[in-house]
């Protein structure tokens, strides 16, 4: 069950990108909600989400000296779960790898940056439980 | 002041230090011109190892497969692992081209997608694996990011992607560090050069400076013996004179007047006075000739009154010669005894040259007194001079003013006077002395 969400609000950088982000959150096992997304910041686009029943996930990107900077975060709020997570530009594997919800919020969370290539960029963040196989997944285009 | 000036600059320690500061600005012109080009040239030579070094150690294995697609997650991790490793030092731009002329990496990502043709020269590159270098051309499309960063080289070399598609590998450097390089040159062959060549003036010059005190220690000797001697010289002249002139002279005169005597005697028969009359005359010519020759060898007075008389003794051989000399002495009473001698000396050489040389009929000496100069004319209606070397009537070779005239030119002219000879062949001569009175 797939469920879209808008931003609530646009950017307006210098670079006057237009932005436009689709937030899509999977939830993996039945459970399954969604947040509306939220902007914060001057450039940023920040979408928020549920999935997984409690766990809630976060997908930052912003431009950075003519990249864009990812920031992708889950909290299920239990510590010690292990999930492999995945940043996908334009849908290619930009960045992944492995990581541990740690105490005391019981999240994690990963930065990388990526190149803001011409037209518009779509960065998706995924988080796979490497346990239950519940998965979490975020798009933004900007 | 003028004479401070005039007398360093004739120094010979002042010239070489000048010649030695003309040689330092050349040498110094010179090897900043040579290590400019040396540096850039070594700029450029270092700056296409350093792309090569790049290429094959750093970006080559870096490549990812997909990034010559432009698959954005391998445009990515190419982009986090290189950006830090090859902007460094004074690299300011980095590019990888593909063949046709699509920009699949920069550091300025505007620029990644981009397509811009490329010139003939990257492209042999492409093809042949060597590298190149240039000057970057700022208004070309493709470096119009570039434009705020002054003057760049730009070096680029081939590279190939993990799928084998050959790519064109482009770093830029800024010119601030050719400029550094140029410096480090010149820094660096400067004390070899200009430092040396200074050390050398410096060591010299007070070589220089002692040997041209003992030049001149030695020319001041010079000096005093050459004085000495003219003063030897004038000393027994003097005796000469005047043992001639109380002896011989005396006698002669006395010899002279008891001839007259005679033959104004009445008891003088005829055929006596006719035997002694051409004697009488005989006398008299040699007597003036002796006193014209005393004269010479040591002139009576050479005091301004005595300057008349002194000169008219030195024309006197002129009647004899069929020559009809005048002297006039103008108001000279105040002038200097060196002024006097000097204008003596110089009249001397001229009236000895007219006498014999010129085969003149007229000669008229004359000295006036204008403001504080002494001058003095010598003028003749002879032959004239001949031009050095050539030939003269008679087979004699032309000689100029005369050598005498000549060797007192330096003379007059360590009095800061001047002398001038105007002749012309056949149209007489004329000797014209200025000097301080």
């Amino acid at each position: 069950m797939n469920q879209s969400s808008s931003p609530s609000n646009r950017p307006t950088g210098a670079r006057r990108l237009a932005v436009a982000a689709v937030v899509t959150a999977v939830a993996a096992g039945g459970a399954l909600s969604a947040a509306p997304a939220q902007a914060k910041g001057g450039d940023d686009v920040v979408h928020r989400g549920t999935c997984a029943g409690s766990t809630h996930w976060k997908l930052k990107v912003g431009p950075d000296d003519g990249r864009l900077e990812v920031e992708g975060e889950i909290d299920s709020n239990h510590v010690g779960q292990s999930w492999n997570w995945r940043i996908l530009h334009n849908g290619s594997t930009s960045a992944s790898g492995t990581a541990t919800t740690k105490a005391p919020s019981g999240s994690f969370e990963v930065r990388r940056t990526v190149v803001n290539l011409r037209g518009t960029d779509t960065v998706t963040f995924r988080a796979r439980n490497a346990k239950s196989g519940a998965l979490c997944s975020g798009t933004v285009r900007i | 002041m003028r004479a401070i000036l005039r007398r360093t600059a004739t120094s010979p320690v002042a010239q070489f230090l000048a010649a030695g500061l003309v040689v330092l600005l050349v040498v110094a012109v010179g090897s900043l011109v040579l290590s400019r080009r040396a540096a850039d040239h070594e700029a450029v030579a270092d700056a296409r190892a350093t792309t090569e070094l790049l290429a094959r150690s750093v970006v080559q294995p870096a490549l990812r497969r997909g990034l010559v697609s432009g698959d954005a997650g391998a445009v990515d991790r190419f982009d986090r692992t290189m950006l830090r490793k090859l902007l460094v030092g004074d690299v300011q731009r980095i590019k990888i081209w593909r063949g046709d002329g699509r920009i699949v990496y920069s550091d300025e990502t505007r620029l990644i997608g981009s397509r811009y043709p490329l010139g003939e020269e990257e492209l042999q590159v492409l093809h042949h694996g060597t590298s190149d270098a240039e000057i970057s051309d700022l208004s070309r499309p493709e470096n119009r990011f570039e434009r705020g960063m002054g003057g760049l080289l730009e070096v680029y070399t081939r590279v190939r992607s993990p799928e084998g598609k050959p790519l064109l590998f482009e770093v830029y450097y800024s010119s601030a560090d050719i400029a550094r390089r140029r410096q480090d040159v010149y820094d660096a062959f400067s004390p070899i050069t200009v430092g040396g060549l200074l050390a050398l003036v410096l060591v010299t010059t007070p070589l220089l400076w002692v040997l041209t005190r003992r030049l001149d220690r030695a020319g001041r000797d010079r000096e005093r013996l050459l004085l000495a001697a003219a003063d030897a010289s004038e000393s027994e002249r003097r005796r000469i004179a005047r043992d001639l002139h109380d002896g011989v002279v005396q006698d002669l005169a006395g010899t002279s007047f008891a001839l007259a005597a005679a033959l104004r005697d009445p008891a003088t028969d005829r055929a006596t006075s006719a035997r002694l009359e051409p004697l009488t005359a005989s006398l008299r010519r040699s007597l003036r000739a002796l006193r014209s020759l005393l004269v010479e060898i040591y002139p009576p007075d050479l005091r301004a009154d005595g300057l008349a008389a002194a000169l008219g003794d030195l024309v006197a051989p002129a009647a004899g010669a069929g020559v009809a000399a005048s002297v006039q002495v103008d108001e000279v009473d105040a002038a200097s005894e060196d002024a006097v001698r000097l204008v003596w000396r110089v009249a001397q050489e001229a009236v000895r040259n007219t006498l014999r040389h010129a085969d003149a009929s007229r000669l008229d000496v004359h000295v006036r007194r204008e403001g504080d100069r002494l001058l003095l004319d010598v003028d003749d209606d002879g032959q004239g001079l001949r031009p050095a070397g050539s030939a003269a009537p008679g087979g004699r070779r032309g000689e100029g003013p005369g050598i005498g005239l000549r060797s007192l030119r330096d003379l007059i002219r360590e009095a800061g006077g001047t002398l001038e000879v105007r002749s012309a062949p056949d149209r007489g001569t004329s000797v014209h002395l200025e000097v301080g009175a």
